[in-house]
């Protein structure tokens, strides 16, 4: 009689985790594991694992993922750069930038990778790494502003926590949950691998990048940064790299990127205010 | 004679309420665009700061000109903010409360798994990460250093004064 009465209370525990109470849940798993049913215990923490993976992963969980990520972006990189007063100016432009992007609430910081290749990634939290090859391709605030504006939007449009959300829901992933990654650092690895596969091989969908360059120019347009810098930039380097569909695993071509943010900035009225900060910009990178 | 003139009296002040009512709810509002925002006595940026608001604040529109709104606080204070910090839709936030049922309902330990910005330390799932992955010392310290690095709002206004950027736009 008493064993109905848990299975009863369970069940209900088990329909109201799938509703959405975390409390009544664990309480459920109390009960019958108290009651000597461990395995009913087990469906409950179960379909909690799955009901919550269906929710958005929040800051703290971000932050786990970005700061792992950022690890290994720093060790296939050969490390950053070490000079404060570049590495301090290439974070007030990005700060400056990210204060008026759709997502200011969060710590943005930028290191600079000690590599020759042009590139730029944004792992999540706000982790931002721009090249020391890119940075010598750039002219004047302007066009960094852009490129910071760029993974910014990465950030917080969510690009790469949508990925690793969609991947789990689609391998049914339960257990790792990343919260678990104290408790299964196996299956946290997993997660952090592949993502950072995908950002750093396979690259996001193009169409992901795309929303960057629109949302950035938008972002650095805000501070008032001329956005027909970030056309200048995308075709010094089409003619540095040319449209070879072999390079572009990762982006769109750049013909392309160029005609749409053109697109972007007819189409979104951004004013071209002639502020690139040239000056300011030889000034402060002249040790790139 | 005079009855069917106080009869009006009601009909006008009701009249009345729904016109000043109606001004009320068709009062524009926009919302903090940045993460803070200065509310000035004027429409420059040399004009005396008369208030703070903050990312996602509603703000309702008193008047434009130019690149300046001059916008009523919900505490009633007045004052010019730079458009570009404003925005017409509400910033849709960050699923803060579904985000955290979410973990909760995932059974995680926030504090195991949590740097809070400019903590110093990896946290506890980077470290066993980076023993897993045998990322180097050098590098943990360099993302150890990246994730406590910070500036200073002060600091990133005196930026944005300096290279004539934003409301300092000459």
């Amino acid at each position: 009689m008493r064993n109905n009465h848990v299975v009863t209370a369970s069940l209900l525990a088990l329909s109201l985790t799938v509703a959405g109470c975390a409390e009544v849940q664990r309480a459920g798993e109390d009960l019958a594991r108290q009651s000597g049913n461990p395995r009913l215990a087990g469906a409950i923490h179960g379909v909690g694992n799955v009901v919550g993976s269906l929710f958005p992963i929040g800051y703290e969980e971000e932050s786990s993922i970005g700061q792992a990520m950022a690890l290994q972006v720093v060790a296939r990189y050969g490390g950053v750069v070490d000079q404060p007063e570049l590495v301090r100016y290439v974070n007030l432009v990005a700060r400056a930038v990210a204060n008026t992007s759709d997502r200011p609430d969060i710590p943005y910081r930028v290191a600079i990778l000690e590599h020759e290749s042009i590139n730029a990634f944004a792992a999540p939290a706000g982790y931002i790494f721009v090249t020391r090859g890119l940075l010598k391709q750039v002219r004047n605030e302007a066009e960094l502003a852009a490129v910071l504006g760029h993974e910014i939007a990465h950030v917080s449009q969510k690009h790469i926590l949508d990925i690793i959300q969609r991947s789990k829901r689609l391998a049914g992933v339960t257990e790792a949950g990343l919260s678990y990654a104290t408790s299964n650092p196996a299956a946290f690895k997993n997660v952090i691998d592949g993502a950072v596969k995908k950002l750093l091989d396979e690259g996001l969908d193009q169409g992901k990048e795309m929303e960057a360059d629109t949302i950035g120019e938008v972002f650095a347009a805000r501070v008032g940064y001329d956005p027909e810098a970030y056309v200048g930039l995308l075709t010094r380097l089409r003619e540095l790299k040319g449209d070879d569909r072999a390079l572009f695993k990762t982006h769109p071509n750049f013909t392309a990127r160029i005609e749409a943010v053109q697109k972007t900035i007819q189409g979104k009225h951004l004013i071209s205010t002639g502020v690139i900060l040239q000056e300011r910009f030889s000034r402060m990178t002249k040790r790139v | 004679m005079t009855q069917p003139r106080r009869n009006w009296i009601p009909l006008v002040a009701f009249c009345a309420v729904l016109v000043t009512g109606g001004v009320e709810a068709w009062a524009e509002t926009v919302y903090v665009q940045a993460k803070t925002a200065q509310l000035r006595l004027g429409k420059t940026s040399l004009d005396a700061v008369v208030g703070n608001v903050k990312y996602g604040d509603a703000l309702e529109v008193v008047g434009r000109d130019g690149s300046w709104v001059e916008v009523k606080t919900a505490t009633g204070a007045k004052g010019w903010i730079f458009s570009n910090k404003t925005s017409s839709t509400k910033p849709s936030g960050t699923n803060d409360a579904l985000a955290r049922l979410g973990q909760s309902m995932r059974g995680g330990d926030a504090s195991a798994t949590t740097a809070s910005a400019g903590a110093r330390g990896l946290d506890k799932a980077s470290e066993g990460y980076a023993d897993r992955t045998g990322v180097s010392a050098r590098d943990r310290e360099a993302v150890d250093r990246m994730t406590a690095y910070q500036i200073a709002d002060q600091e990133v206004e005196e930026f944005l004064r300096e290279g004539g950027l934003g409301e300092y736009a000459k």
